[in-house]
């Protein structure tokens, strides 16, 4: 038994295949970005080490800062939105009295099964300005309150954040009600027979239950939002000019707009060097040590 | 008395937010089908929010014939089978010499790969533009393969390391005393258990590389080798002022994913919030 | 568990089996409809020449009336003349190069493409565009070309990248006369007017100014119209790093954008619109002026007939209308169909390019009423030139300067922070001191 769980030979063909596929496409890439963010490099020609220069740069430039405060930015919206609107949905819909539980789970998830460029380009077409559904709406309550949704400096961040919100929301719904699901029953007998009330209840008892899983959702939302670049992609190409602009967006622009590799690989730098942060201040906040497996 | 009624208000409050919300969830897909079935005049005028009146069926057909919506389609249902089963193969075999099997660097071995999970795919974009077009692989379907799988070994692994490790040692002992070999062992009793597990990858997987955006639009540029999402990107033309058939082409693109979904709703949320949590 | 992964199986099997079966249905439909976006040159093939059949990948202009006739055109002709040639279109994203670039650092480059001076000058540093000086002359291009629009063929280092076919074009500010008369409302000629004109227009409910600005150098096109209201080299000075974002021409030109969104210039989402969208709103009648090249007055004067006309630029006040009436915004620069050095054939390649190139500027000349082109046309015209172009063509000689449009800007850095910018300044809410300080931290950076 022992001989035939050491079997070299099996272990090698068992694991050669994924290492290997790993450290190439992935693994390699990441020094690779480490490594040529200390570059001036057009991604073509030869090389320049320039040590830290880009960063020096990068911390001068604007669009880095603005940059970064839409990731943030975009992050608090889905952290509202999604785990504040998740929360109260599935307290909601684990209230037995409630009917029809199937279809409201069954609505909620949908969004999250479309393709991210439908769920874009419905969203344009609602925020359209002269015919989308946002407006026309207003115009039909006779409200004077039409928006130029998209091309505006300071609310197009926010029109984007609410885009993939709306999309994503019934993924936290979904994570969050696991985690309910498995609380047991016996929590909420006791609450019964203490004669808390039914927020109370909640309070005391089903939220402190869930930290593991707001911490996914936390680790979920925030860094989903730092790293935000397809919402934006597809539907203001990062403008008007670059007031949507994020991280990966500016990496984007760097490496094939303008031809600065090196400079894009510094940004993709920071955006690890954030991501990072954000996990351990999550974790921290959350208590106990790092996810397990 | 008065509990009851306090009770019946918060009930009806809470009725109703559930279904406010499942209209502001549903409600935009609805009207894509809506106006998928309309012209612009009714669109914008006559009427912009309700059941389509005359059923504008030639929408689906200008949008079928202008895009190339069948295209796009298979190929993201190779690309996504593909990824799923090589995925699979790789994840499952490295997963279990790392869970079952002895040897000194497994875990060392396990969290290397476990790294693939907090990365995000924006941060390697640069380098994997890179590697593919030295690899010559641009413009091939393993320009997608490739890194989809690599990407989707992290989590997979993780899934099935956990399930590894929860079956009883006793499968191999069995397999060892009948005097098969490991591989055999491994294909004839290990597999089998573990199809649970496979199940939830698979639609995870499934769902993941159908949808996947970011490294198809840096990756792929041939019409001919494009992905529904990226596809559906560029609307060109008068096209982007037919509102009909843009709504039809949407409609085209999403129907499957959805139809996939309502038939196995529990096993899509179940498969995504576990790889949502595992990659947390 | 087990009956569920069986009917996944099942359900994929089915899944891939309808679309199989309807691919191929819808293959036949595109062989019978034919005018889609791929052009297909099967066919007639079977009949001419046995040939080894070659397809090249063609990434071109293929968006509205102006850019899809030229281009029919050119590939019937093609069909004619090089029948085993199959042309595969990639149609070019209307995102100012973006996608282009993409291609070539993933070593991605469709064997000809279309290509301005931000392009060539990127793509030569990193190889990935073919100097065309020999075939030039091999295929008697350059004897087609224009004396006058030679400036459209050599790139500033004196080499050909591109077979030019668009000659030194012109932003206009085209105005449907019938909405300015019936809400009586001046032509503007100078700033004020136009301010004035758009607050009148806004009162009414009419769109003053309509623009395709989720495309980013018809944004530049504006900022340049004020910027050369007082300093006529516009954008081409901050380009070639000649003056300074700070300078009063470029401060102000800012300022007065700004000015005019917040009186209400623009539609609704105008960083959003397309062509298409913005072009509806101007030949429906809905917008009262619209900004586009030269190249639009044949699409306007069809859907406006005479109600439409173009005008000079407002001035910057009333003493200067004279003096700077014909300083013009735009021009040709190096540009049009480049050759991908990693193509197989780069004869071939070059002679189709060149040969798109020549048919491309003939239709653009016999159809679609535009002498302005870089190489000449021995054809007649088809129809009688529309009173716009007549005008125009009386102005030409008595413009006094030009500048260039944003894809004529030679450097890509300065390319992407000035249609950044000026994009972002459609929205109002961002301050002429923020544009004038984005703008020269990057003009210092390159000067440095």
């Amino acid at each position: 038994m022992e001989k035939y769980l050491r079997d070299r030979t099996a272990i090698a063909v068992f694991i050669l295949p994924t290492l290997l596929l790993f450290t190439i496409v992935v693994f390699n890439p990441i020094l690779q970005t480490f490594y040529r963010s200390m570059f001036e490099w057009d991604g073509l020609s030869e090389a320049q080490f320039i040590f830290f220069d880009n960063f020096t740069r990068l911390f001068q430039d604007r669009l880095f800062y603005d940059s970064m405060y839409n990731g943030l930015l975009f992050a608090a919206v889905l952290v509202v939105l999604q785990i504040g609107i998740g929360t109260f949905l599935v307290l909601a819909v684990t209230d037995s009295a409630i009917k029809y539980r199937k279809f409201l789970r069954i609505s909620y998830f949908i969004p999250v099964v479309l393709s991210i460029t439908v769920a874009c380009q419905l969203w344009l077409s609602v925020y359209n300005g002269e015919y989308g559904l946002l407006n026309k709406f207003f115009e039909t309550l006779g409200i004077s309150y039409r928006q130029d949704w998209l091309n505006s400096e300071k609310g197009a961040i926010f029109a984007i954040a609410v885009v993939n919100a709306w999309q994503y929301m019934g993924y936290h719904f979904a994570i969050l009600l696991a985690a309910v699901k498995s609380i047991p029953e016996q929590y909420f007998e006791a609450a019964r027979i203490d004669g808390a009330g039914k927020v109370r209840a909640h309070l005391s008892i089903t939220l402190p239950l869930l930290v593991e899983a707001y911490r996914f959702c936390f680790v979920l939302a925030i860094t989903g939002g730092l790293n935000a670049f397809a919402n934006m992609f597809i539907m203001t190409g990062g403008g008007p000019g670059t007031a949507t602009y994020t991280l990966t967006y500016m990496m984007y622009r760097s490496a094939f707009r303008v031809n600065e590799f090196g400079y894009g690989c510094a940004s993709a730098t920071m955006l690890v060097v954030q991501c990072l942060i954000a996990t351990i201040i999550i974790n921290k906040l959350f208590g106990r040590e790092s996810v397990t497996y | 008395m008065r509990v009851i009624r306090k009770k019946k208000k918060q009930h009806i409050f809470l009725q109703f937010f559930l279904w406010v919300y499942a209209f502001i969830s549903l409600y935009p897909l609805i009207w894509m089908v809506f106006y998928s079935l309309k012209n612009n005049d009714e669109i914008f005028v006559t009427n912009p929010y309700g059941f389509p009146v005359h059923f504008r069926i030639e929408n689906y057909i200008t949008a079928w014939s202008r895009y190339n919506v069948p295209v796009y389609f298979f190929n993201s249902l190779l690309v996504a089978v593909v990824t799923v089963i090589g995925t699979i193969t790789l994840a499952v075999m490295f997963s279990y010499a790392v869970a079952r099997m002895r040897w000194k660097l497994k875990d060392t071995a396990r969290i290397y790969v476990m790294i693939g999970m907090f990365i995000p795919v924006q941060v390697i974009m640069i380098p994997l533009a890179i590697l593919v077009r030295d690899f010559g692989l641009t413009n091939t379907y393993f320009a997608l393969f490739i890194p989809y799988i690599a990407f989707n070994l992290a989590f997979s692994t993780a899934i099935f390391y956990g399930f590894f490790r929860t079956i009883p040692f006793e499968l191999e002992e069995s397999g060892c005393i009948d005097g098969a070999s490991i591989y055999k062992t491994f294909f004839s009793i290990i597999l089998p258990i573990v199809k649970p597990a496979i199940a939830t990858v698979v639609i995870f997987i499934f769902l993941s590389s159908w949808n996947e955006f970011t490294m198809a639009l840096i990756l792929i540029s041939k019409e001919s080798l494009k992905t529904l999402p990226l596809g559906l990107l560029f609307f060109q033309g008068e096209f982007t002022t037919d509102w009909g058939a843009m709504g039809a082409a949407m409609t085209i693109a999403s129907v499957p994913t959805i139809l996939i979904y309502m038939l196995f709703s529990e096993q899509v949320e179940n498969a995504l919030t576990v790889g949502a949590s595992v990659k947390g | 568990m087990k009956k569920y992964l069986s009917l996944l199986a099942i359900l994929m099997l089915g899944v891939v089996v309808i679309f199989t079966v309807t691919a191929c249905g819808a293959n036949q439909q595109d062989d019978s409809s034919g005018a889609t976006e791929k052009t297909d040159g099967i066919n007639g093939q079977s009949d001419k020449k046995q040939e080894e059949p070659v397809k090249l990948r063609i990434y071109a202009q293929y968006a509205d009336e102006d850019t899809k006739a030229p281009y029919d055109y050119a590939v019937e002709a093609l069909k004619k003349e090089m029948p085993n040639v199959e042309l595969e279109l990639d149609v070019q994203a209307q995102d100012d190069g973006q996608k282009l670039k993409t291609y070539a650092a993933t070593g991605n480059l469709p064997d000809i493409f279309q290509s301005g001076l931000d392009i060539i000058n990127t793509f030569k540093k990193s190889d990935n565009i073919l100097v065309l000086d020999e075939y030039a002359k091999k295929t008697g291009f350059i004897d087609k070309m224009h004396p006058s629009a030679m400036n459209t063929l050599y790139a500033d280092d004196g080499h050909i990248y591109a077979f030019p076919y668009a000659g030194n074009e012109l932003i206009l500010l085209f105005y449907n006369k019938e909405i300015f008369e019936q809400n009586d409302v001046k032509v503007p000629t100078t700033y004020d007017e136009l301010l004035t004109a758009v607050k009148d227009f806004r009162s009414k409910g009419v769109t003053p100014l309509s623009i395709f600005a989720k495309e980013k150098w018809p944004c530049v096109g504006l900022y340049d119209i004020f910027a050369t209201r007082l300093e006529p080299e516009g954008i081409k000075k901050l380009d070639q790093g000649k003056a300074k974002a700070s300078e009063e021409a470029y401060k102000q030109g800012a300022e007065r954008i700004i000015e005019l969104v917040k009186a209400g210039l623009l539609p609704k989402g105008a960083t959003n619109l397309n062509y298409d969208q913005a072009a509806a709103l101007f030949h429906q009648g809905k917008a009262a002026m619209f900004i586009n090249g030269q190249w639009e007055i044949e699409a306007s004067t069809k859907a406006l007939g005479d109600k439409v006309d173009w005008m000079y630029y407002p001035a910057h006040d009333a003493a200067s209308v004279e003096k700077t009436k014909y300083a013009f915004s735009g021009s040709g620069g190096p540009g049009g169909y480049a050759v991908s050095p990693h193509t197989k054939d780069k004869e071939l390649a070059v002679e189709v390019a060149a040969f798109m190139s020549l048919k491309y500027a003939e239709c653009k000349y016999t159809r679609r009423s535009n002498p302005i082109l870089a190489t000449r046309v021995d054809l007649p015209i088809e129809q009688p030139y529309p009173a716009m172009m007549e005008k125009l063509s009386v102005d030409i000689p008595k413009i006094t300067s030009t500048t260039a449009f944003a894809w004529g800007l030679s450097n890509p850095k300065f390319k992407a922070a000035l249609e950044d910018a000026t994009q972002r300044l459609l929205t109002g809410s961002y301050s002429a001191d923020d544009f004038v300080k984005d703008l020269d931290d990057v003009i210092e950076r390159i000067n440095k």
